[in-house]
């Protein structure tokens, strides 16, 4: 084991601490900022993929650190098992790909002196969202969640404009008694059986008493969690966020944000409460008919929006469906498939906002129709904006078709044929909304007058990212046997 | 009811949470939504304080022949020590952009700033397009 002892804890806090160091450096080296911040996300990066040799789906596979060295139940455990490395690695990589984006799109959005805030705050978001995947108690967990949710407020306000203050002040009015919710939640859960710790609640819960309160403090869990990942009838919020901020954050608020929290529910499910448990297998049902709602609704009003970045907020909601009613199934294939619909979602939506950034950048156009003809002039950032629709709508070989195919082969195993039927519908509707952006950007002579003049794509800086993501759901679609036996088995540990 | 007499405490943890849902659900007033967000925050701090009281307890320091049995349980008030830092922050997150709102609106009702929101919804340049 040797120095990967350490590593969990070196994930999380070098881009904690560089948030923090981030307005001294400014003071003296302004330019070094971006590199920077840059910086301490790869190191974490590398550092999670390294731990790839050591954490193995398996009962014991996993690492755990006590920060000051006490032992659990009485400390704080950091247990870095291959499903929450998975999902580490989804947050470093897309975090690390909005990250390069930023710099040649907030020099152009934010004024020089905001520059500095811009980053502190992005990595801030970074290692809590880190934090928020690792760590293994559940009071720790609620931090993290609160410094998430206070940095992306200040994320989408950032550019101080009426709109964005407007938006990031109806999140925190829904995000903040959200975050109430769950701390009732962690209060209730700790009144009967008095410990935080996951793995000890765990083998509690297991024991069978004090089911009611039990059941009332997941309700509120999942009351809690399902206004972060904008849960259908609980989603009021995310509209207005994810299209007003700067396009990286959006990518970052669509593609990681949301994800996290449904990654929670998934924990508390799993690692907290135990799949056996009779809360959950109650909440569970619940939960299903709501997100299979949600993947229609989502679906419809992506279809209906004119707004490029509206729509793909709306079909945030609906992909964000998919993956808790992929969990809400509890069977092996299903969980295996909302996990990952997590990496899919991370990579092609943070694409999309990426894109829509890119668009924005040159011709400040936001409107669908605007974009007709688009591809005579930004060719790569249309293509690589087609890939990642492959992959929303889950055409093979892409990433998207192997979580939407594990999904519906979870539901028909389980004998829910009505939510196979669902996923089926939610991807005819991407289908809808992506093929007709694909049309206008590819097929359709442009009006007088919108894309004439000199023709310029988006510079390498954002078109690497861009296709980094694009790419990757290339890549995780045709090499998915690389990781996807082992998620499998990981998830048949964790059930 | 004899149950619900000797756990007057809980009852007053729910109501404070429910007097400062409504509040952050009914009220127009930014200003007064964050006062029922803080409601709601207080109402779980004083649950969870609730939960770690004793009579007659004494703090858990070993040592000096304090008995053990009597010791209070010091977790609740270590999480509510750190709950009451993180609304600080929120509050204060949210103060700052209510100035912000204010600024930019020059009011503080939700019902006026959502019919700025729809008139602002048309772009300009889209209203020939019917």
């Amino acid at each position: 084991m040797g120095a990967y002892r350490h590593f969990p804890i070196l994930i999380i806090a070098v881009p904690l601490v560089t948030a923090v160091l981030m307005p001294a450096l400014s003071y003296r080296a302004r330019r070094a900022c971006m590199p920077v911040a840059a910086a301490a996300l790869a190191s974490s990066t590398v550092l999670t993929l390294l731990l790839y040799r050591v954490v193995k789906p398996a009962a014991d596979g996993y690492l755990s650190y006590h920060l000051g060295g006490w032992e659990p139940p009485w400390g704080i455990e950091i247990r870095v098992d291959f499903t929450g490395l998975f999902m580490l690695t989804i947050v470093c990589c897309v975090s690390l790909a909005a990250l390069v984006y930023s710099r040649r799109y907030v020099e152009h959005e934010l004024e020089e002196g905001k520059l500095f805030a811009y980053y502190s705050l992005f990595l801030l978001l970074s290692a809590s969202m880190l934090g928020f995947t690792a760590t293994g108690d559940i009071f720790n967990m609620f931090v993290f969640m609160e410094i998430l949710a206070l940095s992306s407020y200040a994320l989408v306000a950032v550019t101080g404009r009426r709109d964005a203050v407007r938006a990031a002040f109806k999140y925190l009015l829904m995000g903040a008694p959200s975050s109430i919710m769950v701390l009732f939640a962690i209060a209730l859960l700790y009144s009967v059986t008095g410990s935080l710790n996951m793995a000890d609640l765990k083998g509690i819960v297991a024991q069978g008493a004090y089911s009611r309160v039990l059941f009332a403090s997941l309700v509120f869990f999942v009351m809690g969690f399902g206004v972060k990942a904008a849960l259908f009838p609980l989603h009021g919020w995310l509209p207005d966020a994810h299209s007003i901020a700067p396009s990286p954050i959006s990518a970052m608020l669509s593609g990681l944000v949301v994800e996290v929290a449904a990654f929670a529910i998934l924990r508390v499910f799993f690692s907290v409460f135990g799949a056996g448990a009779s809360a959950v297998s109650g909440t569970a049902e619940a939960l299903g008919v709501i997100a299979a709602a949600g993947v229609l609704y989502g679906g419809v009003m992506a279809v209906m929006q004119k707004d490029f970045k509206m729509m793909v907020a709306y079909s945030t909601i609906s992909h964000i469906g998919y993956i808790i009613l992929g969990i809400s199934i509890m069977n092996e294939q299903a969980v295996t498939g909302a996990l990952y619909h997590l990496l899919d979602h991370g990579l092609a939506k943070g694409c999309f906002f990426l894109c829509a950034g890119a668009v924005i950048y040159r011709r400040g156009y936001r409107r669908i129709d605007q974009l007709k003809g688009a591809a005579r002039q930004m060719p790569w950032t249309c293509a690589a904006f087609s890939l990642a629709a492959m992959s929303v709508i889950g055409i093979p070989p892409t990433a998207g078709f192997i979580s939407k195919w594990y999904l519906i082969w979870g539901s028909v195993a389980g004998g829910r044929y009505l939510y196979a039927a669902v996923y089926l519908t939610g991807s005819i509707l991407a289908a809808v909304y992506c093929l007709r952006l694909i049309y206008y950007m590819f097929f359709v002579a442009p009006p007088e007058g919108s894309w004439e003049g000199e023709g310029k794509d988006a510079p390498p800086s954002m078109l690497i990212p861009i296709w980094v993501l694009s790419l990757g759901t290339l890549v995780m679609g045709v090499f998915s046997f690389v990781i996807i036996n082992r998620l499998q088995e990981a998830v048949g540990w964790l059930l | 009811m004899t149950r619900l007499a000797e756990n007057f405490h809980y009852v007053g943890a729910v109501l404070l949470f429910c007097i400062g849902l409504y509040s952050v659900i009914m009220r127009p007033n930014i200003i007064k939504k964050l006062i029922g967000l803080n409601i709601m925050e207080t109402s779980v701090f004083f649950f969870l304080v609730s939960l770690g009281w004793k009579e007659g307890g004494i703090a858990p320091i070993y040592g000096g022949g304090a008995e053990p049995s009597r010791m209070v349980n010091p977790i609740p008030q270590a999480l509510i020590l750190t709950g009451i830092v993180v609304a600080v922050s929120t509050t204060a997150v949210a103060l700052a952009l209510v100035i912000l709102l204010y600024r930019q609106y020059g009011t503080l009702d939700v019902d006026r700033l959502m019919r700025e929101e729809e008139l602002e919804a048309v772009p300009p340049g889209r209203e020939g397009e019917g």
